[in-house]
């Protein structure tokens, strides 16, 4: 008993402070939650409406897919059909992530109707080099995406950046940064396509 | 003013002694993670002197408030439960009303917490001193923190893009009659160590010139 009285009196200040921080930061978090989350899918509807800009507004389909990260790591993506003023099917868009040349790089991607070309891709997140591999973001390295066919893109030091095919020509001086674009869309594109189809969305009659 | 050693404090002195005689970045070194890492431009740079600020005059309110509860051994523990919360506080609106801010600072807010600057003011001013003292305390060394960021990403901003507060100040190159050429190492970490170390040199040159 005289054990339980000694930590009491060491201690009340400390388990006093802890509840009243603790409810004072829930309540706090119940208040700003709907904000934080409506703010993460403002910005995402905003970068994929400029990649999809006849879409109005982007409707989550009904099951996540299940990506293969390689090395026996899955996540889940969300995908998101993008819907016109008439809610007919204008596109896809989701949001990727792999890892960049200091930090990881988030980016959202939009595809056509029926899956066979890409939109292109924005940036969502990065931390790259300033100066070099930030460059992600510049549209002479993102026009290279735009309208190129859905299927595993190879990253090249030399060739043309105007033509739109699978070959990517990477930035000069930020070889690491242009690789991890081109590995994470890799990563997902084909599985997301393949969940697309599994689920009956794309493909035959779609 | 009296603290508990009997020594007559004035709140002028304590607000100047941040502002610059105890500078936490020029003159004590302390935050030096935060100084280095956001200070590529002015405006993350000053939303962190902002959240610093906040959390510095909570902390020290609820620490002096608390001050005479305190038992020596749990001192630590209740500086750094209040100041985690306030942290976390900070985050959470940061968040929520300055999304692309929070993200362009990514942990470096959360690792507010670990900031030397606010542990050693809750332990040397706020668990000693009285609630107004505690709070001038707070409002000079966060505005001395706050300054010394802006003053050094100013300078990288202005050298790594020719800007300042995202407004253009110098010509690029490229443009017409552009003649700066942006030096994007000042954007890198190597700029940051470079201007502090300039800075701090600065200072040094200052100071010693004034003890003569």
């Amino acid at each position: 008993m005289d054990k339980i009285r000694f930590f009491i009196r060491q201690s009340w200040l400390l388990i006093v402070a802890s509840l009243f921080f603790g409810v004072l930061l829930a309540v706090l978090n119940a208040q700003w939650e709907p904000r934080i989350k409506a703010n993460e899918i403002a910005k995402f509807n905003r970068r994929a409406l400029a990649l999809v800009p006849d879409a109005n507004s982007f409707e989550a389909i009904g099951s996540d897919i299940t990506i293969d990260l390689g090395k026996g790591q899955k996540t889940q993506v969300q995908v998101k059909k993008a819907l016109d003023a008439d809610d007919k099917l204008v596109g896809w868009a989701f949001t990727v992530e792999g890892s960049g040349f200091a930090d990881k790089i988030r980016l959202v991607l939009a595809v056509d109707t029926k899956f066979k070309k890409l939109k292109g891709y924005d940036v969502l997140f990065s931390n790259e080099t300033p100066g070099f591999g930030d460059k992600i973001k510049k549209d002479f390295f993102k026009n290279q995406f735009h309208g190129a066919p859905v299927k595993e893109y190879t990253l090249t030091k030399i060739g043309d950046d105007k033509a739109i095919d699978d070959q990517i020509v990477a930035i000069s001086g930020a070889t690491v940064s242009s690789e991890a674009v081109v590995k994470t869309i890799n990563t997902y594109l084909i599985q997301v396509q393949e969940g697309l189809r599994k689920q009956g969305l794309i493909g035959d009659g779609q | 003013m009296a603290n508990n050693e009997g020594k007559t404090i004035s709140a002028q002195n304590v607000l100047l002694a941040g502002l610059w005689r105890e500078n936490p970045v020029l003159r004590l070194l302390l935050g030096m993670c935060p100084t280095l890492a956001v200070t590529a431009a002015v405006k993350p740079a000053l939303t962190m002197g902002c959240s610093v600020i906040f959390v510095l005059i909570c902390s020290n309110i609820v620490v002096s408030l608390m001050r005479n509860l305190l038992k020596p051994h749990l001192r630590i523990l209740m500086f750094t439960l209040t100041i985690a919360t306030f942290v976390t506080i900070a985050d959470l609106f940061l968040k929520a009303f300055q999304p692309d801010m929070s993200e362009a600072l990514g942990p470096y807010i959360p690792l507010i917490i670990v900031n030397c600057i606010i542990i050693c003011r809750a332990e040397a001013c706020a668990s000693k001193n009285g609630l107004f003292i505690s709070i001038v305390d707070a409002i000079g060394m966060g505005v001395g923190f706050t300054l010394t960021l802006c003053v050094l990403a100013a300078i990288r901003e202005l050298l790594a893009t020719g800007m300042i507060f995202e407004i253009p100040v110098l010509p690029t190159a490229g443009d017409s009659d552009g003649w700066f050429v942006p030096w994007a190492a000042m954007g890198m970490p190597v700029g940051a160590f470079v201007t502090l170390g300039l800075l701090l040199a600065g200072v040094n040159l200052i100071t010693r010139k004034g003890r003569r």
